[in-house]
């Protein structure tokens, strides 16, 4: 591990995902020069390519036609009709989505930001579909009152995400593609840079900064069927936390109704946003049941604890019983090839079925990271529940918690999440840096800690192998800190996840090279897992109520007068966080709670 | 190779050079259990995980979308996440995983892209805005524009056409398929000001008249997209490229206009 320099940039930026691409692309383009972005896969690799539905404005571009109905067909908006659609009601939805843990000044922001971020994308050459017109085309949604998801056929997160990275290449953003972030450093609540090993060479550089910022994407990978990449590891919130940096609402982790079965690999909400059902084993559209009204178009919370409960009462499908029908067979051919052409190949490659002819099997798949690294609207990350600044560090995408999500995200709010504050984040990182922020001193030298961390990885013989730990987690996690949760079932996974992180303590790693390790960054973003469930576990035992994703089979009502609250979690030594709280905000004339009903 | 199912074991023989230790590749098996719905991907992972943590490759979405982890499979280039390991079983039961040929070895499975990149940003893969400045509404497409450049659009840039190209092989000057693939989809964008400049561009000696139509790239690409066909476009528009540089002008006069 020799060859070792310190790096120096006027910012440093983790992660090239939508979040990552446009805090560069921005900085850069409001004239900060030295702009570099670290990532531990190529940019163009990053997960935000994978989203496939859609990506949320209030464009009104489209509507249903009248008199169709929830679920009829749409039609473009002939000039000068009426709009059918609002950034208020946007505002609205996804308000009630987040089961009013989501901060309503940040939620509006982000609609409004809406508008503009996607008439940008387009702008920048995104290929969208099309309305006849030739305006963005949309489609519905869950939980959205009106169709506002823009979409390029399923494909939407790769458009976005490539042209989002042409455009950092286009304003001269230096990217440093494979290397992995170690640690951040944070003396005094003042951010000074990271350290950061070069994948290829093994090398452990200290790289200093007057700003960074993580957008380092979810935190899907802590469960056993995931539709999350291989990547997802939550390193950032990972690392934030353990340089003392808070992280908030953890225990909300979303399940998406419909990941391929065994897989875990996503058929993009948009099936149902088509028209698409969902059928249990007797082949009922038992959505009745639970949301008469937006049927599968419910939210995502909602039908993925609906599918549990058939399956758990007996009424899955295929050999365990585990398994949901997806019926798309009705959209017939032609749609299913111009919308959802990708999902189709999906379908036909992973699970042999096409779904033109045959029902998908799916089931819930852990998906999207509610929680994270806590900022202000301007992506500044706070230090405390009192809102205080870790100054120069900056967080967006879904490695932050705004919170515009609150307990529950909306389907397509979180590439324009990652695409909103990632743009802010671009414009206050610029000002700061453009109003005269310095580098600051480092003590001691940060790189030297990691270097130790490293060989001390690579040092242990015997112990166990890592895999074998990591799967315990995700077995736990998804079994006791799952879709449904109660106190027995919390509790062993606290005691599980508490052995395990012991037990890898001894842990080997097999590869010893220092060139392209990939078994030592496998075991590094292992310990992430282990070091970030904790917070995910003890927030989910301590609220004792049900709110958006977060459902107590022994608390099953919401709790507005004791839990309307942010859950903060700060790392406390050995002992696993110390959970403090801050207050939701709420703007009691326009949005005060009300009953969740769909 | 039994056909019960269950217990069959496997052979998946990996292609291994870590340049550091090793003079040469060198080929390793490794035996591993055939479950149903096992892929490529997941049998390398297998191996990783529980046999030799040294196996090296790269990998990500596991869906065909992120372009991670195209390798040559039995001799062919293909992604290694959506291939099934049972239909590239030989009749002895082996499956035989190398790197992309024609580029420089990292690690075991792992290429040097460097040459491929440079390509990808001598074509200046991102739009150039027309010069009518549309700030608060889209610019207009119609469907069919954007049928017309859905070949090129879901590009993942996993390279698997590039190290297919004979071209490649033998000339890394050569932009390659997958850069030119690129270089259509702004060509053809009714957006993009400077497709003259382009075709200008790839018209010289490394740009489209290098392809040898050997249609490698076409049977390589794991996204089904046919980059020979958006080449000899190109070649086609380089050679009335005032009269597209007219059209396109032309066509932005109404960009922000409805499709009648
Ligand atoms: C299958 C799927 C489909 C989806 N579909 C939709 C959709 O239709 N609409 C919607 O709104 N949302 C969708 N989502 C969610 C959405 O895609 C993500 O929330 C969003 O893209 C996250 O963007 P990001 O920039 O925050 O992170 P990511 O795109 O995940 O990027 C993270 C980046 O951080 C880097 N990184 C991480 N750790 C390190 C480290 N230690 N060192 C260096 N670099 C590091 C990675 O290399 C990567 O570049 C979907 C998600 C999935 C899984």
């Amino acid at each position: 591990m020799s060859n070792t320099t310190t790096i120096i940039h006027d910012v440093i930026i983790v992660g090239a995902g939508l979040a990552g691409s446009w805090a560069a692309m921005v900085a850069a383009q409001q004239g900060v020069k030295d702009v570099a972005v670290l990532s531990k896969i190529h940019p163009l690799r990053s997960h935000s390519g994978a989203a496939q539905g859609g990506i949320a404005a209030a464009l009104n571009n489209v509507r249903p036609v009248a008199g169709t109905g929830p679920r009829g067909p749409l039609e473009q908006v002939p000039p000068g009709a009426e709009p059918a659609d609002s950034i208020d009601l946007h505002v609205f939805d996804t308000i009630k989505g987040s089961d009013w843990l989501g901060d309503q000044t940040a939620i509006e922001i982000m609609c409004r930001d809406a508008v503009d971020v996607v008439y940008e994308y387009e702008r920048l050459g995104c290929v969208f579909s099309r309305t006849q017109d030739g305006r963005i085309a949309q489609r519905r949604f869950g939980g959205h009152s009106a169709p506002r998801a823009n979409f390029a056929a399923d494909w939407t997160g790769h458009v976005l995400l490539h042209t989002a990275h042409e455009q950092a290449l286009r304003h001269g953003v230096k990217f440093y593609s494979e290397w992995y972030c170690l640690d951040l450093i944070i003396e005094d609540t003042i951010c000074r840079g990271v350290v950061a090993l070069d994948v290829l060479t093994g090398a452990i550089h200290t790289m200093r900064a007057k700003a960074v910022l993580f957008g380092t994407g979810g935190y899907g990978r802590a469960f056993k069927i995931t539709s999350n990449a291989f990547a997802n590891t939550g390193d950032g919130v990972a690392i934030a936390y353990n340089a003392g940096v808070p992280l908030m609402d953890m225990e909300f982790v979303q399940f998406h109704p419909t990941g391929l079965y065994k897989h875990g690999i996503l058929m993009s909400e948009a099936c149902r946003g088509e028209g698409g059902y969902l059928l249990n084993a007797q082949q009922e559209r038992f959505m009745e049941k639970y949301a008469p009204d937006k049927m599968e178009l419910a939210p995502r919370d909602l039908v993925s604890r609906s599918e549990q409960r058939e399956i758990d009462e007996g009424r899955g499908v295929e050999a365990d019983g585990q398994g949901i029908w997806l019926d798309l067979r009705h959209l017939g051919r032609e749609k299913i090839l111009a919308r959802l052409p990708q999902v189709r190949e999906l379908a036909i490659d992973f699970v042999g079925v096409d779904p033109i002819d045959d029902l998908v099997p799916i089931q819930p798949t852990a998906h999207y990271s509610m929680g994270g690294i806590p900022t202000d609207v301007d992506c500044q990350v706070i230090a405390d529940a009192s809102g205080a600044p870790v100054v120069g560090f900056y967080a967006a995408g879904e490695a932050a918690c705004v919170s515009v999500h609150g307990a529950n995200r909306l389907g397509t709010n979180s590439l324009l999440e990652a695409s909103v504050f990632g743009r802010r984040a671009g414009f206050a990182i610029a000002e700061f840096v453009k109003g005269g922020a310095k580098l600051q001193p480092l003590g001691g030298d940060p790189a030297a800690r990691q270097r130790q961390r490293v060989r001390e990885m690579l040092g242990r013989e015997g112990g166990e192998l890592v895999e074998d730990i990591a799967q315990e987690l995700k077995t736990t996690m998804t079994n006791n800190c799952g879709i449904f949760r109660d106190e027995a079932r919390l509790r062993q996974a606290w005691e599980d996840v508490r052995a395990l992180q012991a037990r890898f303590r001894t842990a080997r790693v097999m590869d010893k090279s220092s060139r392209f390790n990939t078994d030592l960054l496998a075991a590094i973003e292992a310990e992430h897992l282990l070091t970030f469930s904790e917070v995910i576990v003890a927030g989910a035992l301590t609220r004792t109520e049900s709110r958006g994703a977060h459902s107590r089979t022994d608390f099953p009502k919401r709790d507005d007068k004791n839990w309307l609250k942010h859950t903060v979690a700060h790392k406390n030594g050995a002992d696993g966080p110390q959970l403090s709280y801050k207050d939701v905000d709420i703007d009691w004339q326009k949005y005060p709670p009300q009953e969740r009903k769909y | 190779m039994s056909d019960n199912g269950k217990h069959t074991n496997v052979i998946v023989r990996i292609q291994r050079f870590n340049p550091d230790n090793d003079q040469k590749p060198r080929m390793q098996d490794f035996q591993i259990e055939l479950k149903p719905g096992t892929t490529i991907l997941d049998a390398l992972q297998e191996i990783k995980t529980h046999q030799d943590g040294s196996v090296t490759y790269r990998k990500s979405c596991r869906h065909a979308i992120c372009g991670s982890c195209a390798m040559n499979v039995n001799g062919k280039n293909e992604l290694v996440c959506k291939t099934p390991l049972r239909e590239r079983l030989d009749k002895n039961g082996v499956c035989t995983v190398r790197p992309l040929p024609y580029l420089p070895i990292i690690k075991d499975l792992v290429v040097d892209r460097t040459a491929f990149w440079e390509q990808y940003l001598r074509v200046k893969p991102w739009l150039a805005p027309p010069p009518t400045v549309q700030t608060d509404r889209e610019y207009r497409v119609s469907q069919e524009e954007v049928a017309a450049i859905r070949n090129a659009e879901t590009c993942i840039m996993c390279g698997a056409c590039y190290s297919a190209c004979q071209v490649i092989a033998l000339n890394k000057k050569y932009i390659g398929p997958h850069a030119l693939l690129k270089a259509f989809l702004r060509v053809l964008d009714p957006r993009d000001a400077i497709p003259g400049e382009r075709l200008a561009d790839l018209d010289g000696s490394d740009g489209v008249y290098r392809c040898h139509t050997i249609f490698n790239c076409i049977d390589a690409c794991p996204k089904g997209l046919n980059p020979t066909e958006a080449i000899e476009t190109l070649r086609k528009l380089a050679q009335r490229r005032l009269k597209v540089e007219e059209e396109r002008l032309e066509r932005q006069k109404t960009i922000t206009e409805p499709i009648a």
